[in-house]
């Protein structure tokens, strides 16, 4: 009997149903957004970098940005366009938008450079575009350094570029100072591999965390400025703007996950050793 | 009426909604989770017909041949018809003339990306001075890894250890790619409850 | 693509742009065969009334709706078809992307096991970056967010960037055997 006890509580702690997991995740995420530990945020080198290069545009620069993400990263990367979009418009600097992601990419563009650039008081056209989306990025990326009147004809809002007086300003990538990317995907690889090698124009990138290991190895060869990985690059980019928003108010939520779920897995590794030795390998 | 619908709870109601039918899956399937999801299938099939319509149809074809009198803007619409030729066996094969066209063309984007704008500076960032512990963690890490992944000749012998040690960096790359990974997922979820909770519900802060 | 890419002139430059142009718009009737499809699957199983036909009757009303509102009204802010995206297919896709962190988490707690050393290194490295990269890491051991960092710049980076070169010499001789007509699989050809 004595035996069976912790026998069956190995056991149960190996076969816990997984709604009890889901139930503590679900708990763990949502107790800081109602009790805020407002944990500190430090700063990594990288988003030091990206943010240093932005700062350091001169004022009035002509900056693209790429919505380059689907809806269904929202939360990591619409944080990151936000805080793109406050630094560059605080700056004064006109934005071209576009998006390579044809589900939802343009019309996430489309809501966050009217909502942005209403907070600063800027007007379409003059100050900030949306050039909406083309398919193959390969195509849209090449082309625009010929001509982006070639690949877009006209903006999002069906307006011919040359009646816009921001677009009549930028007819290729000559008059672009920097390229702010925010992706979810592999069109990183090709804003770095196309644009950056062939026309030499600087750029960061802010991506998932998923996307960040491979990101920090163009950051290293100096392919990218700076990178924000995830939403803690984002929060850490937010702390540097003095912008609080979404991404630091969720890092209370992240770290108790974390830390969460490195006790599932140390609980899972305990349970496995240790019935590992009560049954001995016949 | 107005003060109504305005109401975080009344206008973010359909959000929250199809929020909570896709989290019904937790539990289990069902009839909620089901119905939206092909409410999702059938909008995103519906939003890429729509864009697709208004980018390409009607601002990178017809805009261009009626306001500048580009009417050799026909030709790509034209290959792009014969992709829906697929459909009629009889003519299937004349899907391979626009295909040819595209394979062609990205294969030559391709060759230029990867060698000009990844290979060479990639590699180039590679050719560090052995002068510290973290130039030679890359330099040594880059060959163990191309290594490791060499499989003309079998892993044996001097080889063998070489993508051992292949192996090893390897897991720590993925060992940090699944701290990522799991840093990603759960933000989409903070995403979702910072949604429920603030946006909609506006019990949290 | 090739000859632009090493040559000058603007005539040369034209053509590679109108070929990207083409090839632009030819991807996107590409994209809309995905739609035709999805169309026809959905349509034979209601006509055949298989198993959850009802539902592919939703996703058919969806579909027109959505496409109807994107061809006649526009896709611009302030049109159906950006309210339909906004409040249904975003915060849907949005969702089922976040289920993955329910899914993952159980994953570690059932398989994540220290069963052998390259299990257990993958393991280590795991916990030292999930606690290094959250603020709560520097509370756990002061040190973390600076060894996370450093697992990420120099062992990460070296394999990640092992990888990029792996995977680049190998799509870029898939492209030159393309070039060469020496792969012609894309053709239905062996």
């Amino acid at each position: 009997m004595a035996d069976e006890t912790p026998k069956s509580f190995l056991a149960r702690i190996q076969n816990i149903d997984r709604r009890v997991l889901y139930a503590l995740i679900f708990v763990s995420v949502i107790v800081p957004l109602f009790l805020p530990l407002k944990l500190p945020v430090p700063v990594t080198p990288e988003t030091q970098n990206f943010f240093d290069a932005v700062e350091a545009l001169p004022d009035s620069s002509i900056v693209m940005l790429p919505f380059d993400f689907w809806p269904s990263t929202l939360a990591e990367t619409e944080p990151m366009a936000v805080v793109g979009l406050r630094h560059l418009f605080r700056k004064n600097c006109y934005v071209v938008g576009l998006s390579n992601v044809g589900m939802g990419g343009p019309t996430i563009a489309d809501r966050l450079l009217d909502s942005i650039g209403g907070e600063f008081h800027k007007t379409y056209g003059v100050d900030y575009v949306n050039l909406g989306y083309k398919p193959d990025y390969r195509a849209v990326m090449l082309g625009m350094g010929t001509r982006i009147s070639d690949i877009f004809p006209t903006d999002y809002r069906d307006t011919p570029l040359e009646e816009l007086p921001l677009m009549r300003r930028v007819p290729n990538y000559d008059s672009v100072a920097f390229i702010f990317i925010v992706s979810d995907n592999v069109a990183v690889d090709y804003w770095v591999g196309l644009v950056n090698a062939r026309f030499g124009i600087p750029m960061g990138a802010g991506v998932t965390a998923v996307m960040a290991p491979k990101s920090l190895s163009f950051v290293q060869a100096n392919q990218l400025v700076g990178l924000l990985g995830g939403m803690k690059g984002c929060a850490e980019y937010e702390n540097l703007l003095e912008r609080p928003a979404r991404a630091i108010r969720g890092m209370d939520s992240q770290s108790m996950i974390h830390l969460l779920i490195v006790v599932f897995i140390i609980m899972g590794n305990v349970g496995y050793f240790a019935s590992k030795r009560r049954v001995p390998r016949s | 009426m107005d003060s109504i619908w305005t109401q975080p709870f009344f206008y973010f109601f359909l959000p929250a909604f199809f929020t909570l039918a896709v989290y019904s899956l937790l539990f289990k399937d069902n009839p909620w989770f089901k119905f939206a999801e092909h409410v999702f299938a059938g909008l995103s099939a519906g939003y890429y017909a729509g864009l697709i319509f208004t980018s390409v149809i009607k601002q990178q074809m017809f805009v261009p041949m009626l306001s500048s009198g580009r009417w050799d803007m026909l030709i790509p619409g034209a290959l792009g018809c014969l992709l829906f030729v697929r459909f009629f066996p009889r003519i299937r094969w004349l899907t391979r003339i626009p295909l040819a066209f595209v394979i062609g063309t990205t294969a030559g984007i391709m060759f230029l990306q990867q060698l000009h704008g990844l290979i060479l500076p990639q590699l180039q960032s590679t050719l560090l001075p052995l002068n510290d512990l973290s130039n030679i963690i890359i330099v040594v890490g880059v060959l163990t890894t191309l290594v490791y992944f060499y499989f003309s000749k079998p892993h044996t012998g001097a080889l063998g250890g070489v993508a051992k040690a292949g192996m090893w960096f390897i897991m720590v790359a993925f060992g940090a790619h699944f701290g990522y990974t799991v840093m990603a997922r759960v933000s989409l979820l903070i995403g979702r409850m910072q949604f429920l909770f603030v946006d909609w519900l506006h019990w949290a802060q | 693509m090739i000859i632009a890419f090493f040559g000058t002139g603007d005539t040369l430059a034209d053509f590679s742009n109108e070929a990207l142009r083409y090839m632009s718009i030819v991807a996107g009737f590409a994209l809309l065969l995905g739609v035709i499809s999805i169309t026809q699957v959905s349509a034979g199983v209601v006509r055949k009334r298989e198993k959850d036909w009802p539902y592919k009757i939703v996703l058919l009303l969806c579909l027109f709706t959505m496409a109807g509102f994107g061809i006649f009204q526009g896709i611009t802010s302030g049109t159906v078809f950006e309210w339909l995206f906004e409040n249904i297919q975003k915060p849907m896709m949005a969702t089922m992307f976040s289920v993955l962190a329910f899914f993952i988490a159980s994953a570690a707690y059932r398989a994540f096991r220290a069963r052998t050393v390259e299990a257990t290194i993958l393991l280590i490295t795991a916990i030292v970056v999930m606690l290094g990269r959250v603020p709560m890491g520097q509370y756990v051991y002061e040190d973390f967010p600076a060894v996370a960092n450093w697992i990420m710049m120099f062992p990460s980076v070296a394999v990640q960037r092992g990888i990029i070169i792996g995977a680049a010499l190998g799509a870029a001789s898939m492209s030159l055997r393309i070039i060469l007509g020496i792969e012609r699989t894309y053709m239905g050809r062996g």
